[in-house]
């Protein structure tokens, strides 16, 4: 049975020894509000709810599931009264804007606190999780009037939201969507079309429920440049902005799925739907856009969620395992075997897990702050540089660590043997649960191709620079320092290397325009190598400096150098046959005739 | 969903062009009636079964489970029939003695029918596997008495069998198990304890079940050389063959998993249940073992089997779905999009899935043929080569097959995007099924720990030399083609890492013994690419040979993609070996908790 424990050592660590958040808050908001005290006691109130509301529904809502009776969608027992306790406790205003209810508080501490309710149970958290795409979505693109009518509903956490995109033809290639959108005389649409992969689609969680969706408009051009957005509730607001009429919106089915069976996916039917346009016509994916890299933060967290429940269930049960004898004599002589932790592969996978779960928790909240800086009010070169580095790392976060977050997974239903395949131990359910995650909101191929192709090649690999140029000067700051030489010669190197290969592939995509899409896995799981080497190596520096500087908890900052170590001597090497793989001829995937891959 | 087609043509490849298997089999005089158009017509017909009565209770099987009812299992609708259709047609002694009424086939036509049935359905398929598994045991070990009583009714599928080694607190350390048999005057012994995980422990296929049970006699000594067989029959056979008394064991429950939901994973109790002893007392381990090579193959089949499938799910789907437009511009501008299959990266998933499958396929038949050299071969010099080379390629069998059918699972679910996702697709059935290959019949751990301890370090590599020579030979028979040239010298540039590698490892763990267990999964990643990587060159040397050009140039390409794409990984895993395994060792137990 899993017991999720929030990591709230490792948090403290993060945002104060590495981050400094206290300071990042203080030049962004011009305050001293957001005080270490106020930050952690936040943290602690967020990890109280994940541990003992969430996290007991995890395994009971997998087991019982959603069920759909006519258009009817109910969630698993509990889940209803969960959402009721999260509504009271103020947290789907937690980073909203003051002027339609919200607690204006910085959106990285609700990446912190996303981390905690998503690692206690992934599948209740995405209906929160939803919510929050479309109230971003409003909050940037809707008028004053949609605002205060669905903006302040989605603040209070009164109403729920979805993103409709998905429809049964079209997942990555969006422009060939084909849900309508007719205009009326009253300034409305009439939305109709069917869409799938609906997540909270349809729920018993609260009264209303406000999808925003793609459509066309009937004069719309050809392609992703003829798609526009709506807010089509469930119910129409009435003139008081209350629950009025039904729409012509309902839920068709939900899907049979792998995992995350306790997260309704619906098939959303919209019949001459009223709608309300957002944004300008036809320019519905860009308004999309503006808000994607933060949106993938929240599914690259899924990554960092899945290592650290499968690492938390793995070595509990790792240190009390019993079986066979350690290779360098006996460690508990007084039981008939010794505990499996002191097996060396034991260790390589559950070194492997904390590696992926801590590295990537770093990543996310670096990346959290980034996405501070752009919704700020600070100078514009400031919020261009962090912006930038955002576009860089947000599809690098998605897609790199919700595959390590899968291969974590992984480890830990192996770290359990024949065990981990049964169910009531939950860690088969992590391993269903991520698989997911590769998937939805932009496989990894799709990230990966924006990547190499929008981000690095487009830019002429500036935008890579900005941040190869971060890194070597970290190198540079600490070249000197003894402590440091298990990582900084490696990560000069890699980020030599870094560059070194995307010109190569820039050579070749000069020559064939494939090469691009060839390379393009190979070269974001390479690029999240070298970027979490980074990461682990400030994370290392930062310990150190605890260690040196006396701190009394040495256990946790040595635990910290360890890991790195780790990291960089057993994961790092990967980074090999990633070169070797996407500098290699074109042919090798082109060659094959399209007839002869099936018979 | 795509069904499930047979990969007759590469079999036929295989067999005929790749390992002359007809030269093979006319060297050992038990297999001398065995021929490539014997094979072929037996798996062709085997090839009918797995896609007309096996596949297509797959998803089926799947949703609708075991149920355990009254003491009973109950398997899911068909399946009953389906079995008695592999039974009725001889498939469960297919490969068993002639003598007991089997087919006496050899193993590297049986592995090659036995993909087909992982392929098809691999909660069917462990219905007889296990039976298989008890089979080879009881033929080495049993009395003639107990041979003539049960082999044949198990060959025919009248019976099954089991094979009960787990217990609660013991899977991979089975030297604590603590199931007792106390011999009784007859001769005799009462067997009590819990077995868990047991693979057909009950069900409703065949009329009686035969558990080969392991357990302690009451003057044991301890650990693992304290344990013995037991064979414990279900129901009692009578003196005349009919059946009697119900004995003393009974299903107590059935496991909730993650996947393989239509095979009963029962725990059994056995309370002074009527047993005899199989070989000798204390030896039971080691009797076990003998029948190990031939199940860690079988498993490493189902591995096969589903990347097999995962490519022929993914590589339909690539044909057919439309998205987006290839880079180099529009391939069918009549249609709303291409199909995906334009795509650098679907493709590359899809060879990666298809060079690992047809190498996997090699693998097995290279594999089942040194276990038939093994096993039959007329000159002993042969024989001894061919066991040696069946210690070191088993356990990479076993956990490179079945870590790479899942990982081919996982990419071929990812190229069918979020329908991949969903049940009726079958792509995630895939995934939960191959992911307890990795598991059960010893851990990929364990395997590699068996590679590394047991096999290299014990040897101090020479274990490897049958291997390397014939490495060395594929590559020079390569050579005499120009156009081989660059893989040939990749590949020994690949072996020469191996090489380094083990020669690395034998010098550092006589000082430092965590350092094979912390490089153990890694090496045998590693010697998996290299075989994969001689693998290919044979078969690449065979198809220039091939008479259908077109399938010649299939196999080259796809061979091209493995050696630019996949091989190289051999590099990155001499570094991560290579390295001071302290970085595994030095954290203590008590800071792997210091986060919460």
């Amino acid at each position: 049975m899993l017991n999720y424990k929030a990591p709230r050592r490792d948090m403290h660590f993060l945002l104060h020894d590495v981050l400094d958040i206290v300071e990042h808050y203080k030049q962004l908001r011009h305050d001293d509000e957001m005080s270490r005290e106020l930050i952690d006691s936040i943290i602690e109130e967020g990890a109280k709810f994940a541990e003992q509301q969430l996290a007991p529904l995890y395994q009971s809502g997998d087991k019982e599931g959603c069920h759909f009776d006519n258009g009817v969608v109910t969630t698993p027992k509990g889940f209803k009264e969960a959402y009721q306790k999260y509504v009271e406790g103020g947290w789907p205003s937690l980073a909203a804007d003051e002027a339609y209810g919200g607690q204006n508080l910085p959106s990285s501490l609700g990446v912190v606190i996303s981390d905690m309710m998503g690692t206690a149970n992934w599948s209740w958290a995405m209906y929160p999780g939803l919510s929050h795409g479309a109230l971003n979505t409003l909050e940037a693109h809707g008028d004053e009037n949609q605002k205060q009518t669905y903006l302040t509903k989605l603040i209070s956490g009164q109403w729920t939201g979805t993103m409709c995109l998905t429809e049964s033809q079209c997942g990555s290639d969006l422009g060939i969507l084909r849900t309508k959108a007719e205009p009326q005389a009253d300034g409305s649409y009439r939305i109709t079309g069917t869409k799938i992969f609906i997540s909270a689609g349809e729920h018993d969680f609260a009264e209303n429920i406000v999808h925003i969706v793609l459509a066309r408009l009937p004069d719309a051009p050809a392609g992703t440049k003829g798609i526009s957005l709506f807010i089509v509730p469930k119910f129409l607001p009435d003139a008081q902005g209350n629950v009025g009429a039904r729409n012509g919106v309902n839920c068709g089915s939900i899907e049979h799925k792998m995992g995350i069976k306790a997260s309704a996916t619906c098939v959303i039917n919209f019949d001459s739907a009223t709608g309300f346009l957002i944004g300008p016509p036809n320019k519905g994916l860009n308004c999309m856009f503006t808000f994607m890299n933060v949106a993938r933060i929240g599914t690259a967290l899924q990554g960092v969620c899945t290592a650290e429940a499968s690492f938390q269930g793995a070595l509990s049960y790792a240190r009390e395992r019993l079986a066979m004898r350690a290779l360098s004599g006996i460690k508990a002589p007084d039981k008939e075997a010794d505990p499996i932790i002191v097996h060396p592969d034991v260790r390589r996978m559950l070194l492997t897990q904390k590696a992926f779960a801590e590295g990537g928790r770093a990543l996310c909240y670096y990346l959290a702050m980034q996405a501070d800086v752009v919704a700020s009010n600070v100078d514009a070169e400031t919020k261009q540089a962090a912006d930038d580095l955002m576009a860089l790392l947000t599809p690098i976060a998605k897609a790199f660590l919700t595959e390590v977050g899968c291969e974590a997974a992984n480890h830990g239903v192996q770290i359990y043997g024949g065990h981990g395949y049964i169910s009531e131990w939950g860690m088969e359910q992590l391993v269903r649960d991520a698989r997911i995650s590769t998937l939805y909101e932009g496989t990894t191929g799709i990230q990966a191709l924006d990547l190499l192709g929008r981000k690095v090649m487009m830019t002429q690999g500036q935008m890579l620079m900005k941040f190869t140029k971060i890194i070597h000067k970290f190198c540079q700051a600490n070249s000197s320092d003894a402590d440091m030489s298990p990582f900084i010669p490696e990560l000069q190197r890699l980020n030599k290397e870094w560059g070194d290969v995307t010109q190569k592939i820039g050579m070749q995509a000069m020559l064939n325009r494939e090469a691009v899409g060839a390379a393009a896995v190979d070269y974001i799981f390479y690029s999240g190598y070298v970027v979490l080497a980074y990461i682990w190596a400030w994370m290392a520096k930062a310990a150190q400096a605890q260690l040196a500087a006396g701190a009394t908890d040495v256990d946790f900052y040595q635990s910290k150098v360890f890991t790195a170590k780790f990291y960089f001597q057993r994961i790092l090497p990967r980074t090999q046959g990633h070169v070797a793989s996407m500098t290699a001829e074109l042919g090798t995937l082109m060659d094959l005739d399209a007839a002869h891959f099936a018979f | 969903m795509a069904n499930y087609k047979a990969p007759l043509r590469d079999i036929q490849f295989l067999l005929a062009d790749v390992f002359n298997a007809d030269q093979q089999w006319q060297s050992m005089s038990a297999m001398k009636d065995v021929s490539v158009e014997l094979a072929v017509t037996i798996l062709e017909e085997g090839a009918k079964i797995c896609q007309n009565e096996l596949f297509p209770l797959n998803r089926s099987g799947d949703e609708e489970g075991c149920q355990l009812s009254q003491g009973k299992v109950i398997t899911p609708a068909g399946f009953k029939s389906a079995y008695k259709a592999l039974a009725e047609g001889g498939w469960i002694g297919l490969g068993g003695s002639p003598e007991y009424g089997g087919q006496g086939m050899p193993k590297m036509l049986t592995c090659l029918f036995e993909e087909m049935m992982f392929a098809a359905n691999s909660s069917l398929t462990l219905y007889p596997c296990l039976c298989v598994g008890a089979t080879l045991a009881l033929l080495k070990h049993a009395s003639e008495e107990l041979k003539q009583r049960y082999l044949p009714n198990m060959y025919s599928g009248v019976w099954s069998g089991t094979m009960c080694l787990t217990e609660p607190h013991s899977g991979t350390d089975l030297g604590i198990m603590r199931t007792k048999a106390i011999p009784m005057s007859d001769g005799t012994y009462a067997v009590s304890g819990t077995k868990i995980f047991i693979t057909g422990g009950d069900h409703d296929l065949a009329e009686n079940i035969l558990h080969l049970v392991l357990a302690k006699l009451p003057d044991a000594p301890s650990g693992s050389r304290g344990i013995s067989l037991f064979l414990v029959p279900k129901w009692l056979v009578n003196a005349d063959g009919s059946l009697g008394e119900h004995n003393a064991v009974e299903v107590g429950a059935i496991e909730h998993k993650m996947g393989i939901k239509a095979s009963a994973t029962c725990v059994m109790n056995f309370d002074g249940a009527k047993a005899w002893m199989v070989g000798e007392p204390h030896q039971g381990l080691a009797a076990m073992f003998t029948m190990m090579n031939y199940e860690r193959l079988s498993i490493g089949l189902q591995g096969l089997g589903s990347m097999e499938m995962a490519y022929q799910h993914a590589s339909a789907y690539a044909l057919d779905r439309r998205q987006g437009r290839a880079a180099t511009g529009a391939v069918a501008p009549h249609e709303v999009a291409d199909p995906i299959i334009v795509h650098a990266d679907v493709r590359r998933m899809l060879l990666t899935i298809r060079a690992y499958t047809e190498a996997g396929r090699a693998f097995a038949a290279y594999t089942g043929l040194q276990l038939d050299l093994a096993h039959f071969a007329d000159d002993a010099n042969v024989r001894e080569r061919a066991e040696q080379l069946v210690a070191l390629l088993t356990p990479i069998a076993k956990a490179f097959l079945t870590d790479r059918g899942f990982e081919m699972a996982v990419l071929a679910q990812q190229v069918l995007g979020g329908h991949g996702y969903i049940r009726e697709w079958g792509l995630e059935q895939l995934v939960r099924d191959s992911r307890i290959a990795q598991i059960y019949e010893g851990t990929n751990g364990v395997q590699a720990m068996d590679l590394m301890g047991r096999k290299i370090l014990r040897s101090k590599g020479q274990i490897l030399k049958p291997l390397l020579a014939d490495i060395a030979e594929e590559i020079t028979r390569a050579k005499s083609n120009s156009e081989l040239l660059p893989w040939c010298e990749q590949l020994q540039q690949a072996v020469q890492q191996l090489q380094e590698t083990t020669d690395w490892l034998v010098d550092r763990a006589a000082v430092d013994p965590d350092c094979a267990g912390a490089a153990a999964v890694d090496f045998l990643d590693m010697s998996g690419l290299v075989i994969f990587g001689f693998l290919w060159m044979k078969m690449v040397t065979a198809a220039h040979l091939h008479q259908d050009k077109d399938f010649a140039q299939q196999k080259h390409q796809v061979a091209d993609f493995f050696f630019a794409k996949l091989l190289p990984k051999v590099g990155g895993y001499q570094q991560i070996i290579c390295t001071n395994p302290r970085c595994v060792m030095q954290m203590p137990a008590q800071q792997f908790l210091t986060n919460v």
